[in-house]
């Protein structure tokens, strides 16, 4: 992954002119709801506007590289664990948001240097990277140990594990696809696939919705717009085969399922997180979407489970 | 199994910039580092640009709360108070300044709050409301008020009335009032002007004052903020204590 590689590589060439597209077509669409159908879309304009700025940006950071790919996967996961931490109230311990800080960062070292007993330049030091989370929980136990605290511990302990471990590390194997051969394939076909079965999930559910998908957790969410959301996801793997030429028609099924159920669990494990907390979003750092870890929910459930499952089948590099 | 409480911060369903705005404002590392990475660069400009010197810092060197009373010229007059003060102390340290000034536009309201840890102070209506929250912050051990009881920059570079404001905050209460003196800070960047000049800038820290057993009637009040006055005046060039 390099930016004249980029350039002249017919995958991600391919994706820019498909978001663009896709942006174009639901600017269309939008515009056709405001203009012609005169519908109240004040909202949907936001999080359209918040899209463009988000694909904008994505395309860039891949455009440039491994390193800025994996190092932007670092800062979005460090920012997406604040977001959490703020939420939840872990916040106020500096130490073990320190702690998770510290691991999500070698989360990024670990993606970015090759294995020292002779590994590839540019391959990540994948066993590091997947031993990551034992180093980190070791390290969050010490901390109370280390302050001779018990009182409130465990409620700590448990956020910043899940902290880490979900937001921190799952999410990292997105910079971790940086360092495979088929780099540009991986991660753009993920977020993309990721991104629409979002929107396919919102659009089915405000068409046919009727049907509460599961009332106690997120109201708004319907069995409709979800089983909408999976028919999109199992046909999108076999439209944009090219991502991955090499993937057999099993690999296409379990792409799908894994983007089209995976998806939609981490968008609800996230609601179950905020549910509990009592908050409606994560934050407010993106008009229209609520906080950063309330848009990357979907590829923090989906990416790593769609880079084990490469994986299991074909060498990562 | 009893649900677990979250202490979730206030402010978690404001965006970024509105954050800034409140007060007072949830902890943030990246706002703290940015701030001291600002104050390390300004005191080095100070010192460069400036010349700045600083006479009397010792009597900073505490850990209780305290109100820092000062002349007022320029802008640069708060970055040199900031700089008088330890580091570790700049995240306690809230100049007060003016709401409708600094809160509205964003580019004042990062400085404001980011650069400089500033309080917002109502200059207009809810004064009493600002005089009640500086006497909340001053309750946490180890907090820093730097407060301009002129209320604005000085046009001429000569020291204006004291607002009676300041009195009332003291009055009768166990604070520590230390009353500086800037010279110098209006040849260096006066109201009006787009960019500080080259001037030399020296802060006088006087000695703490303490009003815990005066009244706290409006003529004591009053009487409070004229002797602050005088007391800033004396520590000035003018009566040769340099």
């Amino acid at each position: 992954m390099l930016p004249q590689i980029a350039l002249h590589d017919p995958v991600f060439r391919a994706y820019f002119w498909i978001v663009l597209i896709s942006l174009v077509i639901g600017g269309g669409v939008l515009g056709f709801l405001r203009f012609v159908l005169k519908n109240e879309t004040a909202s949907m304009f936001k999080t359209y506007w918040s899209w463009i700025l988000i694909a904008g940006i994505g395309f860039i950071v891949v455009f440039l590289g491994r390193i800025p790919t994996i190092v932007g996967v670092t800062f979005l996961a460090i920012y997406a664990f604040k977001e959490f931490a703020r939420a939840s109230g872990l916040h106020r311990d500096s130490w073990m948001t320190n702690a998770v800080y510290a691991a999500i960062v070698t989360v990024g070292i670990a993606s970015l240097v090759s294995d020292p007993r002779g590994g590839e330049q540019g391959t990540g030091w994948y066993g590091f990277f997947v031993a990551v989370p034992a180093f980190a929980i070791a390290l969050i136990l010490l901390i109370p140990i280390l302050r001779n605290r018990a009182r409130g511990e465990l409620q700590r302990i448990s956020l910043a594990i899940i902290g880490f471990v979900y937001i921190g590390w799952m999410f990292g194997h997105l910079g971790f696809m940086a360092n495979s051969r088929n780099a540009y394939g991986f991660i753009c076909y993920i977020i993309f696939a990721a991104g629409l079965t979002d929107v396919a999930a919102f659009t089915f559910g405000k068409i046919f919705g009727r049907h509460a998908l599961r009332r106690e957790i997120s109201p708004n969410k319907t069995w409709e717009g979800a089983l909408g959301a999976l028919g999109v996801a199992m046909v999108l793997p076999w439209v944009l085969r090219f991502s991955f030429p090499f993937f057999g028609a099993w690999q296409l099924i379990l792409t799908g399922l894994i983007v089209g159920i995976g998806g939609q669990l981490g968008d609800l494990s996230i609601s179950v997180i905020k549910r509990d907390i009592g908050t409606k979003d994560m934050a407010a750092t993106i008009p229209g979407h609520g906080g950063i870890l309330d848009r990357i929910d979907s590829l923090v459930y989906a990416a790593p489970l769609f880079m084990h499952m490469t994986g299991y089948y074909y060498p990562l590099r | 199994m009893k649900k677990w409480p979250y202490d979730s911060v206030r402010d978690v369903d404001q965006a970024p910039v509105d954050r800034l705005r409140q007060f007072p404002r949830e902890p943030d590392m990246l706002v703290s580092a940015l701030r001291s990475l600002g104050a390390l660069i300004i005191r080095g400009l100070l010192h460069v640009y400036n010349h700045f010197e600083i006479i009397g810092q010792q009597n900073l060197r505490t850990n209780r709360s305290l109100v820092i009373v000062a002349n007022h010229c320029s802008h640069i007059d708060t970055l040199c108070l900031l700089a008088a003060l330890p580091l570790r102390k700049l995240h306690s340290a809230f100049p007060a300044a003016a709401s409708d000034y600094f809160f509205q536009s964003v580019p004042r309201l990062w400085t404001a709050a980011i650069l400089v840890n500033a309080m917002p102070f109502a200059r207009q209506g809810g004064i009493r409301q600002s005089l009640s929250l500086c006497r909340e912050l001053l309750g946490h051990p180890g907090t820093i008020l730097i407060i301009f009881p002129e209320g604005t920059r000085s046009v001429t570079g000569e020291v204006g009335e004291f607002k009676s404001g300041i009195g009332a905050l003291v009055a009768g209460r166990d604070i520590a009032v230390v009353p500086c003196f800037i010279n110098g800070s209006f040849q260096a960047w006066p109201k009006g002007k787009r960019f500080p000049r080259p001037r030399k800038i020296r802060l006088t820290v006087g000695t703490p004052r303490n009003y815990r057993d005066r009244g706290t009637d409006k003529i004591d009040i009053c009487a409070i903020a004229a002797e602050l006055r005088d007391t800033v005046i004396e520590l000035g060039p003018a009566n040769g204590s340099h």
